[in-house]
């Protein structure tokens, strides 16, 4: 419908067009003003029905007002033509720029959006009918006063012809813009015309029957009483088809007047017969906008409605309102499934479903155990809100599934507790280790001193014994003493599995994980980059998740001050190792701190042990791989790299391994 | 020169206690607080053997014994650990360490540990000795009487070394009396034991 009406109709893009709907303007407003030019006041142009003014209407907010000096040659041309120059060419002439430019400057001030809705609601509708009273009253009252002024009408006609010519103009305007205007933008309406043509063709025979009544029927001067029943068939297709049905239906109306009229002389009952056209056409225009504008609303809702209906079937959690009392009232697909209900929602209650759900706020969430209609339990997440009128009143609970979330959030905290204990235990390994290192230096010297000393006390042959024995027990206490930190040592060092898998890409993530937000609450952006398959590497998972878990904690630490930082971990492969790179945006390690970096006890930080990079390079190194330290090549900072053994293939590995 | 133990270690009492312990042992000793010092003092007619700590600031003990093995000094290297160095001792031992001891260390191992290093320097190094005189020999000879002992060497008759350098076996005989006075052999045994030491 739209590609006929865009066809008939087309946008006048070219130069080409312009001319030529300009041409079919001007011809249709000479043709229209011939046809509708009855009972004229002294051959001048004032008549009670101008279709021709809402034709210009129409043509100006279409192509804009810049085109009124068209509108002013039709004008003019109409004089000439229609009524054979009925007074001085310059009177003319200016009459027809007059007119021209009052509906120029009205289509200006109304503007195309406003028109073409105005069928379409009662604010815009208001707006148009409004302008186009004001601008005919504009017209008409300048066109009468120019020819008064220039004697071609005598003054005592003046208010008479005024009322007259407005009237017609207003008529015209009502009635045909809003139709011309629709039919340009396509004239869609016309489709639903088919489903209703029962309806449509009654309308029509009630409009025939009080036409006919108002003409048909001989009853002299009091055939306007008859008017008034024509109202209702306008306000029923008003109701029915909008505001462009009354429109369509007080031009059909007209038409059978012009008919009627044609050859009659008397000339009162046409200009009361068009102040009468002219409240049926507003009533038509102001109710059927109104109803236009309902309809749209309604159709918007509904539309905003199924939507909402689709969410909620398609949302993955249990949505349920229920009345004040407890009793569900809706469910959705969810809900149906969560509860193991059937789409009958109406038996069950709350209380049954949610059993220890206490509804003491208006709106609040809570964790408890939901139970399912065959009795079955599990852990839910519940939020709820009251419903309040305009809703009815009741409660809106919102469902899921918490097992998953429970289960997960479970997993989290075993694995933090593994890794802190993993944590702890290298650092007490640390400890003993260092501290094995430390005091195994005096207790070295202490014994070979001693050693020493029994050799001197032996060669001082008369010395007595007694010495000897002392020294000799002396040393073996030492010895004691080196042997509690030899076992000290082995008790930490035997701790490790180097023959485990671990998965690197697996460790970054759940390290990711585990730092949860602290990266975004520093401001720094943590990214990883790997190729997609990175082999497994030989190395105990907690002690790689350690270690990386200690070097991003250090790159974030060093970007403590910064802003906007960043840290970058990059996984990659070289000749049978992986290599782990943790870089930062920081300002590196500075060339007097280099030689100590790995020493335990060596710290930059306020409140840190010095622990972290030994701990983690003897990690990495228990392991079978290694640690080092360069300037980072990617982002300027530090680079702390991790070398690793990939893992033989295949070994244990139910993945990869082959059928 | 006395075969001397040098002893390398950062800390100053292990250094006094081990060189005091040393010497009422009976060893010479020469004390180093750093690898480094060992090797900026370091004359190639060191003898004995190397005592050095595996765990010291800057270069370790391994890094000692790699950099000496790297430089051609063939000084006998132990290495005295902390316990639990394993891998790192294992390494230490695959390049070549003579031997190992845990700190803190028993006198009387660290005694017979030591002694045997030395021995071991001084058997290697009177090979070298050895070799050399050989060597020195072996050169008083002209080209055809080597031709012949390198033949003899290989365990040839005095008929099959006539023709492979073509000439009589009489000859040969010649040549051979006349190497075997040069070379202070008796007879062929002599000769063939002198010959496995410079050869391999």
């Amino acid at each position: 419908m739209s590609t006929i009406a865009s066809r008939l109709f087309p946008a006048p893009t070219s130069a080409t067009a312009r001319i030529v709907l300009a041409a079919i303007y001007a011809f249709s407003y000479v043709a229209l003003d011939w046809i509708s030019y009855f009972q004229p006041i002294l051959k001048l142009g004032i008549t009670p029905w101008n279709p021709q003014a809402g034709l210009t209407f129409a043509y100006l907010l279409w192509v804009g007002p810049r085109w009124g000096l068209v509108t002013a040659a039709a004008a003019f041309t109409a004089e000439l033509l229609v009524r054979g120059a009925p007074a001085n060419p310059l009177l003319l002439v200016m009459s027809s720029l007059w007119i021209a430019g009052c509906y120029a400057g009205a289509a200006a001030v109304l503007g195309a959006q406003v028109a073409n809705r105005a069928t379409l609601g009662l604010l815009p509708a208001v707006k148009f009918a409004a302008i186009a009273v004001l601008a005919s009253l504009l017209v008409a009252s300048g066109y009468v006063a120019l020819f008064v002024a220039g004697h071609a009408l005598p003054g005592a006609a003046a208010a008479g012809g005024v009322l007259r010519y407005w009237v017609g103009d207003v008529n015209g305007i009502l009635m045909l813009t809003p139709l011309l205007l629709y039919l340009r933008q396509g004239g869609r309406g016309f489709a639903a015309l088919s489903g209703r043509w029962p309806e449509v063709l009654a309308q029509l025979a009630t409009l025939a029957l009080f036409v006919w009544l108002l003409f048909g029927i001989d009853v002299s001067d009091d055939r306007l009483r008859f008017f008034y029943p024509l109202f209702v068939p306008v306000i029923w297709i008003a109701v029915r088809w909008g505001a462009l049905g009354a429109l369509v239906a007080a031009l059909a109306i007209q038409l059978g007047i012009a008919i009627a009229l044609h050859d009659a002389v008397t000339e009162a009952p046409l200009i009361d017969l068009q102040i009468l056209m002219l409240s049926l056409e507003l009533t038509g225009l102001l109710l059927g906008a109104v109803v236009t504008e309902r309809a749209s609303a309604l159709h918007r809702l509904a539309a905003g409605e199924a939507e909402l209906r689709a969410v909620l079937s398609a949302a993955p959690d249990a949505v349920i309102t229920a009345d004040p009392v407890g009793t569900l009232r809706t469910g959705n697909l969810a809900a149906n499934q969560l509860f193991g209900m059937d789409s009958e929602v109406a038996a069950v209650s709350l209380h049954q479903l949610l059993p220890g759900l206490q509804l003491d706020t208006d709106n609040s969430r809570r964790t408890l155990t939901a139970t399912r209609l065959d009795g079955g339990q599990f852990p839910a997440d519940v939020a709820w809100v009251s419903l309040d009128p305009p809703a009815h009143p009741g409660w809106l609970l919102i469902v899921r599934d918490a097992t998953e979330r429970l289960r997960a959030q479970n997993e989290a905290q075993e694995r933090d507790r593994v890794m802190a204990r993993a944590m702890r235990f290298a650092v007490a390994g640390e400890l003993a280790s260092s501290l094995a290192h430390e005091l195994n230096q005096p207790i070295t010297a202490l014994v070979s001193y001693l050693r020493a000393s029994q050799i001197m006390a032996a060669a001082g042959s008369d010395a007595d014994d007694r010495l000897a024995g002392t020294l000799t027990k002396a040393s073996n206490e030492a010895i004691r003493a080196a042997q509690v930190l030899h076992r000290l040592r082995d008790f930490y060092q035997g701790s490790t599995s180097p023959s485990a898998r671990a998965d690197v890409l697996q460790c970054c993530a759940s390290v990711v994980e585990l730092l949860g937000n602290r990266p975004q609450k520093q401001g720094v952006q943590l990214s990883i980059e790997s190729p997609v398959a990175v082999p497994a590497v030989q190395a105990d998972r907690i002690q790689v998740e350690m270690v990386l878990h200690n070097l991003i904690s250090n790159a974030l630490d060093a970007l403590s001050a910064t802003e906007a930082g960043k840290v970058l971990v990059t996984v990659s492969k070289d000749s049978g190792r992986v290599l782990i790179g943790v870089h930062d945006s920081g300002t590196g390690v500075s060339e007097d701190a280099l030689p100590q970096l790995f020493e335990p006890f060596n710290t930059t930080k306020p409140d840190g042990m010095g622990l972290g990079l030994a701990i983690s390079r003897n990690l990495v190194r228990a392991n079978g791989g290694d640690l080092l330290y360069r300037r980072s090549s990617r982002l300027g900072g530090a680079c702390f790299e991790m070398q690793l053994d990939a893992a033989p293939r295949n070994t244990t590995s139910p993945q990869s391994g082959e059928a | 020169m006395q075969p001397t133990v040098y002893f390398v270690d950062d800390d100053a009492a292990v250094r006094d206690a081990i060189a005091l312990l040393l010497s009422l042992k009976g060893f010479l000793s020469q004390v180093f607080s750093s690898a480094e010092t060992f090797l900026e003092t370091y004359r190639p007619e060191y003898r004995g053997c190397l005592l050095t700590d595996l765990r010291m600031p800057g270069m370790s003990g391994l890094d000692l014994q790699r950099t000496l093995l790297q430089r051609g000094i063939s000084l006998p290297v132990v290495l005295l650990t902390a316990h639990g160095d394993v891998a790192t001792t294992r390494a230490a031992m695959k390049s070549g360490a003579y031997d190992f001891l845990e700190k803190p260390v028993d006198d009387e191992v660290l005694v017979d540990v030591l002694r045997s290093a030395i021995a071991h320097d001084a058997e290697r190094h009177s090979n070298v000795v050895e070799v050399a005189r050989t060597t020195e020999r072996l050169e008083r000879l002209t080209p055809r009487e080597r031709d012949v002992v390198k033949l003899l060497a290989e365990g040839l008759q005095n008929r099959e070394i006539a023709e492979r350098l073509g000439i009589s076996p009489r000859t040969v005989e010649v040549y051979k009396a006349r190497l075997m006075d040069k070379l202070d052999c008796r007879n062929l045994a002599d000769v063939l034991r002198l010959m496995s030491r410079v050869e391999p």
